[in-house]
Order: C-alpha cells, then structure tokens, then sequence
C-alpha cells in the first residue's frame, strides 16, 4: 500500500507561474503529455505555485490539465516583492520553489522536476531530457543547456559559468536556468539550506541553488533541451544596471558565504551531458559593438575615482590605455577581465563602496568586455564562439590564485 | 587731617585686601578647573585618535565623503574629529573656571554660551548628514548617468551634490540663526534663478537637443529589450 503510494507520486512537475496565461496552457499540457508519454510507469503529479498572476493564468492552467490532477499552492506573499522587479520575472520565486519542493519530500517524490511557467518552447521531450538522467541514472542534479546564439546569455558567458566553474570546479554552462530536475535525496538537501529566508533570496534562488549543489558532494548532469524562448513577464525590460546588480550580487552574496569550501578546489571537471544538441542557434540581434565601446570608454574616464576603490592601479591604468585606442583593436585580455571580476567580488565582501553602487559600476566594465568579445567571435561559428567562452573560462580557473590571495590578505586590495 | 587720612587709606587698604582675598579663591578655583580641563582634554584628544585609528575611521570617513584630502592634506578626518574634541573640552573648561570668578560679566556670558552648544552640535550634524547625502547622491548619479551614456554625468552629479551640500548648509546657519533673513531671501533667489535659467535655457535653446536625446533614448531602450544577458 505505501509503495503504491510512492509510487504514484514518484514523479512531480513543479511549475512556477507569474502572469503567464499566455504560456501556462502548452507548458501544463507538455508536463501531461510527458507524464502519460513518458514516464507512464511512474505516474507523477502536477504541481502549480502561482505568484499572484491576476490574467487568468490559473485558470488556463486547469483547462490545460483537463481531468488531469493539478495540485495548486499558493506561496506566501510580502509587501516587498511589490518594491523590486527580479531580473526572472517572478516575485516571491523563493517561497514558490520552496512550497513546491516541500511538497516534493511530503509526497516522497523520486525525483522533481521545475519549469517555468513563461516559455514557449517546452516540450514533452524537455522533461524527458531532464528528469530521465535523474529517474534511471541516479542523477541528484540536470540542468538544461539552451541553445542560444553566441550573443546571447552574455553575462552568463562572460561572468556567471567561468566564475562558477572556476570557484566549484564544475562546468554548469548554464547555472542561473530556471529549469532543473533533481532526486529526492537533493529535495532534502535543499530545504536543509539556510538560505531561503536571506536577503535577496527571491532573486537569486535559482543561482543558489546550482551553488548550493556544485558546492556539495552530488552527481550533476546537464540536458540539451534545444531552444528556449519565452514571453515577456512585464512590459518595461530591466535596466542592465539592475540585472548585474540582482545577477553578480547573488553570485557574490554566495561567494562570501561559501569562501572556505571554494578556497579548497582547484580545476574543474565536465559534467555528463544528455539530451540532443541542436545544429544551428537561433538568431539573436545584433548588439551595436560601438555603442558597447563608446559606455567603456566614457566610464573609464568617469567613473576612474570609483574604480579605483575597487581595482589595483595597474589595471587602471590598463583599461584607459584600452579606451583611447581604436574600437576596431579593440580587445579585453581575459585574464584580465578574471581579475576585474575578482577584484569586485572582493570589493563587494569588503564593503569598499556600497554594494549597489559597486556592482551597478560594474556596467561599463561588462559593456566592454561584450564589445570585445563579440568583436573576437563575430567571423566565427557557433562551436568556435563556444571555445572561446571555454578559453575564457580557464583564465579565470588559471587567476583564481590572485582571488585567494586577495581574499586572505585583502590590504594588498589596492595595491599592485 | 593727618589721622584722617591714614584712616581712610587703611580702610582703603582693608577693603583691597578683602576684594583680593575674596577674588583669589575663585582664580584658584579657575585655575584648577582649567588644568582639569587640559589633562581631560589631552586623554580625550589621545583617547579618541586612536579608537578612530583602531576602527579604521579614516578609510571610511572617506568612502562616505568626509575626505580632507582635497583642503588639508597633513591633516585626516580622525585627527581633525580628535581637534574638536580637544578644543571643545578646553572651551567648556573655560566656560566654567570663569562662572567661578563669580564675575558677572563673564558668568552671564559663560551661560548664553553654552546655552547655543546644541544649536552648534545640531547644526554641525546636520552639516555631515548633508555631506554624506551628497556625495552619495552625487556618486549614485554618476554612475547612472555613465551607465545611460549620457556624456554630461559629472557635470550633473556635481550639480546635485553641491545643490545638496548649499540646501544642508542653508539648514545649518538658520539653524543656528546666523543671518536668517538674508540666508531665505538669497537661497530663494538662488533657487528660482536656477530653475527659470534652466526652464529657459531648454525651453529656448536647447529644445530640439532634448527632444532627440529623448528620442534616443526611447529607441535605444527598445533595442535593449530584445538582448536577454542572462
């Protein structure tokens, strides 16, 4: 009686949703699709955590699952979700995630699996892909691999996977996607973190948790789930300045928490891949490289005072000889651009500027390493822009010396 | 005649000796309360440099925008605070060593003095709050304009901080009553004089230059939409 029990809750589909009534109905009926498809032998349950949508998006959703069963949670709100729009779209995302994997250990789940209720692109394979490593091959944690066009994702690329994988010595392309799949063993893991209640959590939960997991003693995998595109939550975009303050400063608030655990790993190894590669990339537009430049070259005449709180005085020196020259030539050294971010990593644990001040500095810093990046993979197909964002990724492996020191002896801040 | 001259001397004499006799008790006492005061002054003085050296005060005096780099660079905001302290304590010393001169002229005076202490302490925060709220201001401006590209950031993160640090200064004189007429009439002609020149000037001159900044800007925020960083 109680394996069948178990068993016929083997498998949730969690579903995080916030104004979504125009994506929720396909990404329920794929979730079915997939259960009965799929992982018939399994039965699993449907989940939904809403955020407080008020276009009818709970509504499509219990048209989509038909006679299915929908479980329906509703997290907990605050009045301060109303104060600061997350750069994913969903407030109050940590309480939704946390209601939903609660739910995954009451019902003593073999393995869960979240999607965002916003993208267009779920498919029943999508599930497949990711909770099938998890159900058959003991997998604790699969994350998707989107294919994007190498413009895309470029502060993913640029500063999120080289510093995570630098840091925790695993290569999750992809660590702030909002999908992932993870066993039981690791729903217990994650409501066993402290992490749920900090500042911040709301919007950096998802980076947490892949922290939280490449920092622990699990088997990770990663899923080509193909293209991800999804609607737009809100009409007004956030600001680049507020994505790197939200994006960087969760990466960093975690980076102070876990300093004794990354101060120990050196290198980094692949994880297992799954899933089928997509050929071509989608097309992106194309970002306007010397407007990119131009933010560069203002800031390093502008904001040198602020800088040089934060970095040494040679690579203030380095980034105004890069300005002044030609944007044609133009070309951010990578161990450089590792250093950059290293140095701000200590600044933000040092308190030398106010935080938000620090991060959203970072901008123009950010801008032109952009324009020297897309400068450098502009002639190249997709797989050669891939290496150069592994090269990229090994020069912040190669410098993370210079973090450790800094962070043991951080008078030599700035200094050298 | 002679009798009564020497009389009237030794009274004269008397009375001398008694007024010095009385007086020099309270220069005693003033005596006293002034070297009190110094020792207390010279602990103090000592004692406050180096807790605000321990507590790495300077540093972030300066992050907070109390640099004195720029106007007296042998001097730091720790040895400048450690000063006011010294000469604070020397002149509450003397303040009080005078009151037990028990002269009326100086006691009444000792008095109004200290009396106008909180004007001056509240005036004198005042005068931080402003300064911190301006460079902060100023820095948070600068940054944001840098980051919307606009070529003209520091000239209006200037103009911010130093609209800030004029308003806080205006608060701290009326707070402390120097010249509070002239202070309200001048920092409302100054005030509306910058907002009609202002108005004027983009209003007149700078017309077609906003309406295409603003232009842009909109069509610049359009294109960003489409680029997902994350």
């Amino acid at each position: 009686m109680a394996d069948a029990a178990r068993a016929k809750n083997a498998l949730l589909v969690g579903l995080i949703s916030f104004q979504d009534g125009e994506t929720i109905g396909p990404v329920v009926a794929a979730a079915r699709a997939a259960l009965t498809g799929h992982f018939g032998d399994l039965a699993g349950r449907i989940v939904l955590a809403d955020c407080g949508s008020t276009d009818g998006t709970v509504a499509r959703a219990r048209e989509a699952v038909g006679s299915g069963d929908l479980l329906e949670l509703s997290p907990p709100r605050s009045t301060s979700d109303l104060l600061e729009q997350p750069y994913h779209g969903v407030p109050g995302k940590a309480r939704a995630l946390r209601a939903i994997l609660a739910t995954a250990r009451d019902l003593e789940s073999r393995a869960c699996v979240i999607v965002d209720g916003k993208v267009r692109t779920v498919t029943p394979q999508w599930f497949d892909w990711l909770c099938r490593p998890v159900v058959d091959h003991d997998f604790d944690y699969v994350l998707p691999y989107y294919h994007r066009h190498p413009y895309a994702g470029a502060l993913t690329r640029g500063l999120v996977y080289p510093l995570v994988r630098a840091l925790y010595g695993v290569r999750l392309r992809q660590p702030a996607a909002a999908e992932f799949a993870c066993s039981g063993r690791l729903v217990e893991h994650f409501l066993d973190e402290d992490f749920w209640d900090r500042e911040a959590s709301q919007v950096g939960i998802d980076l947490w948790l892949a922290t939280s997991v490449a920092a622990a003693d699990f088997r990770l995998g990663e899923a080509a789930v193909g293209i991800h595109t999804h609607h737009a939550r809100s009409e007004a975009a956030l600001d680049l300045g507020t994505t790197i303050a939200q994006v960087v400063g969760s990466l960093f608030a975690d980076l102070e928490r876990r300093a004794a655990r990354w101060q120990r790993t050196r290198g980094s190894v692949p994880v297992q891949q799954f899933g089928t590669p997509v050929a071509e990339p989608p097309p992106a537009s194309s970002p306007d490289v010397e407007r990119l430049f131009e933010s560069f070259r203002l800031a390093s005449r502008e904001l040198r005072d602020i800088w040089t709180w934060v970095l040494p005085p040679r690579t203030i020196v380095d980034l105004r000889k890069l300005a002044d020259g030609p944007v044609a030539q133009f070309r951010l050294d990578d161990e450089m651009w590792a250093r950059i971010v290293y140095d701000f990593a200590l600044g933000y644990r040092l308190r030398v500027l106010p935080r938000d001040h620090l991060l959203r500095s970072l901008v123009p810093l950010y801008s032109g390493w952009w324009a020297s990046f897309i400068l450098q993979v502009r002639a190249l197909d997709a797989a050669a822009a891939d290496q150069r964002v592994e090269d990229l990724a090994m020069a912040f492996e190669a410098q993370k010396p210079y973090l450790i020191s800094r962070w043991r002896w951080p008078e030599r801040l700035r200094s050298g | 005649m002679v009798e009564q001259f020497n009389r009237a001397l030794g009274l004269a004499n008397t009375r001398i000796v008694e007024a010095v006799g009385n007086f020099l008790p309270g220069v005693l006492v003033f005596l006293v309360v002034l070297a009190v005061t110094l020792a207390v002054a010279l602990v103090l003085r000592s004692t406050v440099r180096r807790g605000l050296n321990s507590l790495d005060f300077d540093r972030r005096a300066e992050l907070l925008g109390m640099s004195l780099a720029s106007w007296t660079p042998s001097h730091s905001a720790s040895t400048l605070i450690a000063s006011i302290v010294y000469w604070t304590i020397l002149t509450l010393g003397l303040l009080l060593g005078l009151t037990a001169l028990d002269a009326a002229l100086p006691s009444q005076f000792a008095v109004s003095v200290l009396e106008y202490v909180p004007h001056l302490l509240a005036a004198l925060a005042i005068g931080v709050g402003g300064g911190i709220v301006a460079r902060y201001l100023a820095r948070a401006i600068l940054i944001g304009a840098v980051n919307m590209g606009m070529q003209s950031a520091r000239l209006i993160s200037l103009t911010v901080k130093w609209l800030v640090l004029i308003v806080a200064a205006a608060m701290a004189l009326d707070h402390i009553g120097i010249g509070r007429t002239v202070l309200l009439l001048a920092f409302g002609i100054l005030f509306g004089g910058v907002v009609l020149a202002c108005a004027i000037a983009v209003g007149l001159g700078a017309r077609e230059a906003v309406s295409r900044a603003l232009d842009r800007q909109l069509r610049e925020a359009s294109r960003d939409d489409t680029v997902n960083h994350v």
